[in-house]
């Protein structure tokens, strides 16, 4: 059913349609919080690039920042993929029922044609 | 089901269809046929457009009880009969606007006793994902999904 909440439909989609921004968000799953320069270090992408992409992933809620002192953590916000699971077993349910339609309907136009 | 397997998906469902592929991609091409089982229960499905050729629109509004409308639209990007049949998906919102992009697909492919439909709902329209017809997508998708509901650490 159409969605009140396109618009961060649309943010988590994007912040996730990227390779790398989902490596980061389940390193962030994995490990809980890190620091950026922790996020950094597996990736063959420097520290700038990383805070980019968490900037992308912050924007789309999908992501918390915390600065303490000189440092700054980062972890996964509680619920971020509500909206896509939410999504997902809508779409899962529309289409579910509409094939148990679509299946009567076939069965009833085109009878299996029975091997003798 | 839906589940993630080697080429990962969104949404992925497969159904065995006593029909050929030919009598089953009719369905979804023919407005007076989607019209017999598309719409949700309650609700009545108005074919408005099926232009089913690549690039082509459709549209198809559903109307419930009293004066409630849901409109569904897109564009199709293939279409092979009976083969395959990918078109991107949108709810429009009250205000014309369309919501979020999303592409299904539909492939029908004969086997013994009738037809194996499989449908794959992606959450956004790739064009790279299209042709190769490949996405590592939901497979992370799922990994997400599952981590996301354990404690962290």
């Amino acid at each position: 059913m159409p969605s009140t909440q396109t618009s961060q439909l649309d943010h988590l989609f994007a912040a996730l349609a990227d390779a790398t921004r989902r490596d980061i968000i389940e390193l962030l799953l994995a490990k809980g919080e890190l620091s950026v320069g922790e996020v950094a270090a597996p990736f063959a992408i420097s520290v700038p690039a990383v805070s980019r992409h968490l900037q992308v992933l912050e924007h789309a809620g999908l992501i918390d920042r915390r600065v303490e002192r000189q440092w700054r953590f980062v972890r996964v916000r509680a619920d971020a993929l509500k909206p896509l699971e939410t999504w997902l077993s809508r779409q899962s349910r529309y289409w579910t029922r509409a094939l148990d339609r679509l299946e009567a309907l076939a069965a009833a136009q085109t009878p299996m044609r029975k091997k003798s | 089901m839906s589940g993630a397997d080697a080429t990962g998906r969104m949404l992925r469902l497969e159904r065995l269809i006593p029909s050929s592929p030919d009598d089953l991609f009719t369905l979804w091409i023919e407005p007076e046929q989607i019209a017999r089982w598309w719409a949700p229960d309650g609700y009545k499905a108005a074919v408005h457009d099926l232009d089913v050729r690549p690039g082509g629109r459709w549209r198809i509004v559903l109307r419930g009880s009293g004066s409630r409308e849901l409109v569904m639209g897109g564009f199709y990007h293939i279409v092979e009969p009976p083969q395959r049949l990918a078109f991107s998906w949108a709810w429009e919102e009250e205000d014309g606007m369309r919501g979020s992009q999303t592409e299904v697909t539909v492939s029908f492919e004969p086997v013994p006793g009738g037809t194996r439909l499989v449908l794959v709902h992606q959450s956004f329209d790739s064009k790279d994902a299209r042709d190769r017809h490949l996405s590592g997508w939901s497979a992370s998708f799922d990994r997400l999904t599952n981590l996301s509901r354990e404690p962290h650490p």
